[in-house]
């Protein structure tokens, strides 16, 4: 179903609802009076002929009213929906007052919607009137103002603290130490032992805090707090323009730069509509895959470090070493790759690193075996994984996972397949699903069990796409981009799933708003929900099986 | 006799010119000579702790497709004296809320449990530190202690993730002391003693005397013991008191320097305590194929010395095979959860350790020692034996083979990293 026909369906169930259909842009946009807002959200997501399952996005974009303009400025708030089911999605939106921006939660409608609004409130300064716990997620509980609003000026000091760089250099030092600025919001619950695990933790995969409450090794609760990498890269696209934001978005998943390149480029891309070479696109698809198999690597080998094997993580960090070779060789740079470019790559891939690649192969292949031998199939291991934080397959849509994470309870969904973009549709693969090896269907071995297969998934794209990688230019030339006012979401499958890039162009060489929705983001979210009842042990492993790296949730 | 009073009386009547029966001061030089005897066992400590996490770091390395500690001495061997070293240099940090004397003890206390062990270790014909006639039962009260210093060091951090550690291993070690004591039981049984030596004593040099071979019951026992002990020894898989990756580093997550290397310290000579006993309640101990332990004693000179040397030696390969064992297992598998460590135990281990005395009970008086259906009994427990050490090194084979097969194929191509070899 078009856009235009949700646009139908909506103003014929909830006349009146529907300000505006902006048609002209690439994702058209409804555009809703705030006070109905719920009213269509429960109607799309209810309506058998919907079913928009799905809520992919919430995030704001402040529009100060411009100096010479007679219109009045607002905050848009915008809902980017999607049915799995009917494969078909809508871009919801609603204008708020600047000056008292409230709107109504949808929450309880998709439960990740709770991070993004708390998200939203945080950087943007909108209130989601009945949300459950709206605090500020990535800034300090203490911060004043709102990041993202266009006439936010930066404090200079926090807690004596200097912000700018001019002043620690200038004072020489840095003034104090601050105190704790992220607070233990909730207040601890009785009768239960509050731990601290994190922002320094083994098993956290980067600087994450989980506030939990435990009754001995069996938790009451964990909630996740997060915000300790957040650099503000959104706010950073803003001032360093679309050219700049590239290297930038490297950081955004240290483990699968390339998806993160990838996704940028093809937003600007689409805004530019620029054609890239096919030779170029065979690079990227190239270095994407074998990207993806050194994430895989790491998530899989970390995962079985997190449960007391040490030697599987070592045996596949000794085979990502090679790949982390190749990619030098491919693009100089062995975690940052920044070798995407608007129209191409950066240099084209050489015959003798085609080579290499397929040795590596070769290599490879059986090296899957070996590590099946040691311990896929071991007891203790199946014994830690199978039946644990069980995810269902509607749990897992309605809190936004993605990618292995839903694959493995069930829903086979495959942007690469399933969205096609680049020359995905040219190569045969499978899209991998939950199968329930050892426990029930969802499980952390499953996901476990997804990224294994998902592996060799790659390794046959590689082996294809290099077969067939025809001759040409890898770049075309590109003027500086300065793409007209227009809006777009582009998405590409990232090791952590559905890596989307919604970016919002006004004419100039900055991008007016960017936003990267990452999988991490929303895997954090279903922890607190999974959480009651699992061990210690268990959150362990579920963190690990949801392959949560801090910087994808923090930015 | 055992050798320190053997030794003492030596010294009286060489040096001194007395009879050691009747002179005075007969208490005096025993004192000095079980005083030399503790520290030459506390240097025995020392050094095989040493090494030993030199061994266990190479073998670590080479499981794990790297090379290890190689820089410090030829190989690497003198690794541990340079960790120790930089240890002893460390500032000794306590935690400002801690409790002092608790933080400060444990590590001793946890030490000293460990050391006690040693006292009753057979090495050899005579080479005991004290042949007590309660051995086994001191055995297992003396390495009790090493509860009580965890559990301080756990309350006394005070830190939520040590005293997690604290908890852990206290109902952990607690736990598995039952089917150890049980499994060892069976032992007891058999030997018609607790003392160490006795127990040596009562088996043989041959497989088919040992007592693992006794009986399937037996057979069974030592597994059961082998499991149990590792779990006391808060190894791999059962490492849950000092999780890095769910309770940060358990215990000793607050200790620095040479306290901290005091836990190292016992949990590596707590290795060899477990493979040692092992090695003398079920594998025959320092038993010489061919020469009965009268023989032995009854020998002078040289040849004493040297039957001494070879039973020692035996000893030590047995236990040192069996070290080498708990070290592969521990980098190879991945750590249970606590509620599966408590099933473990109380589920499986306790109930089929107890079937185990009482299967051992039934045959001795069912089948009388040395009869016709011992002998074949025994035959056929050395025949399991001996296919369970076939299949598994079949096993190793053919997964060698794979492998070698593999490697050969890429050997000098680019981007080929191998597995590392040992030289």
């Amino acid at each position: 179903m078009t856009p235009a026909e949700i646009r139908e369906r909506v103003s014929a169930a909830c006349p009146g609802a529907v300000e505006e259909f902006q048609a002209d842009l690439l994702d058209p946009v409804l555009r809703l009076r705030p006070d109905r807002l719920r009213e269509v959200c429960r109607f799309l997501r209810d309506d058998p002929g919907l079913r928009l399952h799905y809520l992919r996005l919430v995030t704001g974009i402040d529009r100060p009213a411009a100096a010479d303009s007679e219109t009045p400025g607002g905050i848009d708030v915008v809902y980017h929906l999607w049915s799995y089911e009917l494969r078909h999605g809508c871009q919801l939106r609603v204008r708020l007052d600047r000056a008292n921006p409230v709107v109504e939660t949808v929450s309880d409608l998709w439960p990740d919607a709770n991070w993004y609004e708390r998200e939203c409130f945080d950087l943007l300064g909108v209130t989601f009137a009945g949300h459950p716990g709206l605090t500020r997620l990535l800034m300090p509980a203490d911060w004043v103002g709102h990041p993202l609003r266009k006439d936010y000026a930066r404090p200079e000091r926090y807690h004596g603290l200097p912000t700018s760089r001019a002043t620690v250099l200038a004072e020489g030092r840095a003034a104090e130490v601050a105190p704790a600025m992220h607070d233990t919001k909730a207040q601890p619950i009785e009768g239960y032992l509050r731990l601290n695990m994190g922002p320094h933790h083994p098993a956290t995969h980067g600087v994450i805090n989980f506030l939990l409450e435990t009754d001995g090794e069996i938790l009451k609760k964990a909630t996740p707090d997060v915000g300790y990498l957040h650099r503000g890269i959104e706010k950073l696209a803003e001032q360093v323009g679309y050219v700049g934001t590239m290297p930038y978005t490297d950081r955004v998943d240290y483990l699968g730069a390339m998806f993160t390149n990838h996704g940028w480029a093809l937003a600007v891309e689409k805004l530019l509509g620029v054609e890239v070479p096919r030779r170029a696109e065979f690079c990227r698809v190239i270095a994407s895959e074998l990207n993806r198999i050194a994430s895989h690597l790491i998530s899989t080998g970390s995962l079985a470090m997190d449960l007391g094997a040490f030697t599987p993580f070592l045996h596949w960090i000794r085979e990502r070493e090679t790949i982390n070779d190749i990619m030098e060789r491919i693009c100089g740079a062995r975690l940052t790759y920044n070798y995407l470019r608007f129209g191409g790559v950066s240099r084209d891939i050489d015959p003798e690193t085609l080579d290499k690649i397929k040795h590596w192969i070769d290599h490879f292949e059986p090296m899957m075996d070996e590590f099946d031998r040691l311990i896929s199939s071991n007891e203790i291991f199946v014994r830690r994984l199978a039946g644990v934080a069980v995810i269902s397959p509607a749990d897992a849509i309605a809190y936004g996972l993605v990618g292995p994470n839903l694959r493995a309870s069930g829903v086979a969904w495959d942007t690469r397949r399933d969205e096609p973009y680049s020359i995905y549709p040219e190569f045969a693969f499978d899209v991998v699903t939950g199968r329930a090896v050892h426990g029930t269907l969802g499980d952390a071995y499953d996901r476990y069990d997804c990224r294994l297969r998902e592996i060799k998934e790659s390794l046959k794209i590689l082996r294809q796409a290099m077969a067939a990688i025809p001759e040409g230019e890898a770049r075309v030339k590109v003027p500086r981009p300065k793409p007209a006012a227009n809006e777009v979401y582009a998405r590409v499958e990232g090791p952590r799933g559905e890596c989307g890039f919604y970016v919002v162009s006004d004419g100039t060489e900055k991008p007016y708003r960017a936003r990267f929705r990452t999988g991490s983001f929303t895997a954090m979210t279903i922890i607190e929900h999974l959480s009651p009842g699992l061990m210690l042990a268990d959150l362990v492993a579920l963190i690990g099986s949801l392959d949560v790296i801090a910087p994808e949730i923090d930015r | 006799m055992n050798i320190i009073q053997h030794v003492a009386n030596l010294l009286i009547r060489s040096v001194f010119h007395a009879d050691p029966a009747s002179w005075p001061w007969t208490w005096l030089v025993q004192a000095v000579v079980i005083g030399i005897a503790a520290f030459l066992a506390f240097a025995f400590v020392a050094i095989f702790a040493g090494p030993v996490s030199w061994i266990e770091r190479r073998i670590a390395g080479r499981i794990q497709s790297r090379i290890g500690p190689n820089r410090v001495g030829p190989q690497g061997v003198l690794q541990w004296l340079a960790d120790g070293v930089k240890c002893w240099l460390k500032e000794d940090l306590v935690p400002a809320a801690a409790d002092r004397p608790l933080f400060l003890a444990a590590p001793y206390l946890v030490f000293t449990g460990m050391f006690g062990a040693f006292v009753v270790l057979p090495f050899g014909a005579q080479v005991v530190a004290a042949d007590l006639n309660v051995g086994i039962l001191y055995l297992l009260a003396i390495t009790s202690l090493v509860v009580v210093g965890l559990l301080m060091a756990g309350w006394g951090s005070n830190s939520k993730w040590a005293l997690f550690g604290g908890v852990r291993s206290a109902a952990q070690l607690v736990s598995y002391e039952v089917p150890s004591a049980f499994s060892l039981l069976c032992v007891v049984l058999l030997a018609g003693t607790l003392s160490t030596q006795g127990i040596v004593a009562a088996q043989g040099g041959w497989p088919w005397d040992w007592f693992i071979f006794r009986n399937p019951f037996m057979f069974a026992a030592f597994f059961l013991y082998f499991t149990a002990a590792i779990a006391e020894g808060n190894r791999t898989p059962f490492d849950l008191p000092e999780a890095e990756s769910e309770i940060v580093a358990g215990y000793n997550i607050e200790y620095s320097g040479m306290r901290f290397l005091f836990f190292l310290f016992a949990e590596w000579a707590n290795i060899w305590i477990m493979a040692a006993i092992s090695a003398f309640a079920f594998l025959g101990g320092w038993q010489i194929p061919g020469i009965a332990p009268e023989q032995i004693a009854a020998t002078k000179g040289w040849e004493f010395v040297g039957w001494q040397a070879l039973s020692w030696t035996i000893f030590l390969v047995k236990a040192t095979f069996l070290v080498f064992v708990v070290i592969q297992i521990r980098w190879t598998l991945p750590r249970l959860r606590v509620d599966q460590l408590m099933i473990t135990c109380w589920k499986y281990l306790v109930p089929l350790s107890m079937l185990m005395v009482l299967g051992v009970l039934v045959l001795l008086a069912l089948v009388p020692e040395g009869g016709g259906a011992d002998t074949i009994l025994r035959g056929a427990m050395v025949g399991l034996g001996l296919a369970v050490v076939l299949v598994s090194a079949l096993r190793v084979r053919r997964t060698f083979r794979v492998d070698r097969e593999h490697y050969r194929e890429m050997e000098g191509r680019d981007l080929w990293y191998p597995p590392y070899r040992l030289p």
